[in-house]
């Protein structure tokens, strides 16, 4: 069967075997070339197609080598094979010397590469670095979400703003606490350019101090007080400049804190000092000029009594001389009964009643003597009743002189301005657990220097004979007989705002 | 005066205030009414002469020497249970005739200075008579 195997003796012997007359073994080697030379082929195919399909493999070139290496051996197994059938020792020749070449260089350029590849993290270690990583991404989710909870849970209302271009500030982000503090629905403010985003009082406050902060580059706190949708507030505000890689302020990181029920317990506090000293002074002085007072007309009587039986031309004239004397001396007991009220005592038992009457009361009596002089005067009620305690005839008392207060007001601004409005809005309502009245008007609001010494007895900016300084004194002291205090401010569209507060009484206990 | 000694004949009022011009004009305005009336310059003064000779009705000063208008109210109470007392002061006590009501039961009227002496002595004629009626 192999007779024309002794033919191939030559290329045998180049293969530096002799198998004349060994058939079995010449089938041995046939077939394993032929085997081993399919597969040398197969194994580079799936590994060049795994170079293909997988870019990210490290070390391409080594892996396209070994390609290369496998390939040529299975080549040169091959070769081997068809030696048996139809010898080509050049080409087969040929061949090994490229097997050699490729064989030989991928010695070379494994021997450096491997520390290269002993450093290359396992599997497992890759598999545990994974798992690192993913605890550390969770830890950081966990972290993240902490911070939003917090962040939102601030009672400070915290804000980013963003600078444009163009100078202007956009209103990047806000907590929660911003929407509560200001009254700013944050899905309607956030991302919005600040002229659109926050009301024109509010915005004229904050600007000049965040240009001064983008501006200087340094950190800065400060304090406002305004109206606000949410009411009026006291803030604090402390602003950071965020740089961004440029090394240019591109974010302000904003946070303020709501001061108003502070700032209100201290000037509470401050006035209520004032007040008890006021008091003290004026009940003293009430009841020392009481005294000599009361003498004299009682010895008044007496002397009138007496001028009466005089002839009568004699009586006539002491009898005018004495009333003089008399009208005089009631006038100063008047002033001595207005001194003695601001002590804060009063005649009156105090009872529970509702505030909306004894107010609109006041609002109906003042609107009847203002209509003529062409002021309107606006009055906003409460829908519910508001029940507090106290004496109904001075708290309408009260309410009186902040009226008159504010006629006078808006009297003043428009001698000086014909054109100006003249106009006087009272509110009614219950807020934060207070009942408030506000008095609103459009006269020349209040210098801020004589802000408290208004509430001062005796203090009148008015013209002789318009006032004796008594009136907000007075309301003053009601208010705070009644468990408050009245404050005061300037409106961002011109006028003066008076807030007199008063402590509600139990709901219940209302009189019919 | 129309009215001198309508009721007011033997009717004996205790007048306690220190300060003495308007002690001595109170006394003019209440002999002229007929009124008998006992004068005292201080609250202790009043209580000695209360004791010797109980009055009918009290008017007293609030601020005195010795003994002031509350104590001498509660003391001739102790004395005269329903004893009508009128106030006179210089103050005005807050919570008003209702701050009266812990010194002992009994009608009180409060003045505050000066004084209307025709509504006071209005309020004496209506205090005795009241005290006749009970």
């Amino acid at each position: 069967m192999f007779q024309f195997l002794p033919a191939l003796a030559p290329e045998l012997y180049a293969a530096g075997f002799c198998l004349t007359g060994a058939a079995d073994l010449v089938w041995l080697h046939l077939l394993s070339d032929l085997a081993i030379g399919v597969a040398y082929l197969s194994i580079p195919a799936t590994l060049a197609l795994l170079l293909m399909r997988r870019r990210d493999v490290a070390y391409p070139w080594l892996l396209g080598l070994f390609v290369a290496f496998i390939a040529s051996c299975g080549l040169t197994h091959l070769m081997h094979a068809s030696a048996f059938v139809a010898p080509m020792p050049e080409v087969a020749g040929l061949a090994k010397a490229f097997t050699a070449a490729i064989s030989v260089a991928t010695a070379i350029v494994l021997w450096p590469v491997l520390p290269r590849l002993l450093a290359m993290p396992s599997p497992a270690a890759l598999a545990r670095e994974v798992e690192e990583r993913r605890a550390a991404e969770a830890r950081a989710q966990a972290s993240e979400a902490r911070n939003a909870a917090l962040l939102a849970n601030m009672a400070e209302a915290v804000f980013v703003l963003r600078l444009e271009a163009d100078g202007g500030f956009t209103l990047e982000s806000a907590n929660p606490a911003f929407e509560r503090i200001f009254g700013l629905k944050l899905s309607e403010v956030v991302g919005q350019r600040a002229e659109a985003a926050l009301p024109a009082a509010l915005l004229g406050l904050g600007l000049p101090h965040w240009r001064a902060c983008a501006g200087g580059g340094l950190n800065c706190t400060y304090e406002l007080e305004a109206e606000t949708p949410a009411g009026r507030r006291a803030w604090q505000t402390a602003l950071v400049p965020l740089r961004d890689e440029t090394g240019r302020v591109a974010r302000l990181l904003g946070s303020a804190r709501d001061v108003t029920a502070t700032r209100r317990l201290q000037a509470g506090l401050v006035q209520s000092a004032r007040l008890a000293t006021v008091g003290t002074m004026c009940a003293g002085l009430a009841h020392e000029t009481s005294q000599p007072l009361n003498a004299a007309l009682l010895w008044l009587r007496t002397a009138r009594a007496e001028a009466a039986r005089l002839p009568a031309e004699a009586a006539v004239k002491l009898a005018r001389a004495l009333g003089v004397v008399e009208g005089q001396l009631r006038r100063t007991g008047e002033l001595v009964g207005r001194i003695r009220a601001l002590a804060g005592a009063t005649d009156a038992e105090a009872a529970v009643f509702d505030a909306s009457q004894a107010v609109a009361a006041a609002v109906r009596t003042a609107g009847g003597q203002y209509a003529p002089e062409g002021i309107e005067l606006a009055f906003d009620p409460a829908r519910e009743a508001l029940p507090v305690r106290g004496a109904p005839a001075r708290l309408e008392q009260a309410v009186l002189q902040l009226l008159a207060n504010a006629r006078d007001a808006v009297a003043e601004r428009r001698a000086a301005e014909p054109e100006a409005p003249a106009r006087i809005a009272v509110a009614l309502r219950r807020e934060a657990g207070q009942v408030v009245v506000e008095v609103r008007d459009s006269g020349p609001g209040v210098p801020e220097a004589i802000r408290e010494a208004m509430f001062d007895p005796f203090f009148t900016t008015k013209d002789p004979g318009r006032g004796i300084g008594l009136g907000l004194p007075l309301a003053a002291g009601v208010a705070r007989g009644m468990g408050g205090g009245i404050e005061s401010w300037n409106l961002a569209g011109g006028g003066a705002c008076f807030r007199m507060a008063l402590a509600p009484a139990g709901a219940s206990a209302v009189a019919a | 005066m129309g009215h001198v000694g309508d009721g007011a004949a033997g009717r004996r009022i205790l007048v306690a205030e220190d300060e003495v011009l308007a002690a001595m004009a109170i006394e003019d305005e209440l002999l002229r009414e007929g009124y008998e009336v006992m004068l005292a310059p201080d609250g202790q003064a009043a209580l000695d002469a209360a004791r010797a000779s109980m009055p009918d009705l009290l008017l007293t000063d609030l601020r005195m020497p010795r003994l002031d208008g509350a104590g001498l109210i509660r003391a001739l109470r102790a004395l005269s249970p329903g004893l009508p007392v009128v106030v006179m002061t210089g103050y005005a006590p807050s919570g008003g005739v209702e701050a009266f009501r812990g010194v002992g039961e009994g009608p009180v009227a409060l003045f505050t200075k000066p004084i209307d002496m025709d509504a006071l002595l209005a309020e004496l004629r209506g205090l005795l008579a009241a005290r006749d009626g009970g």
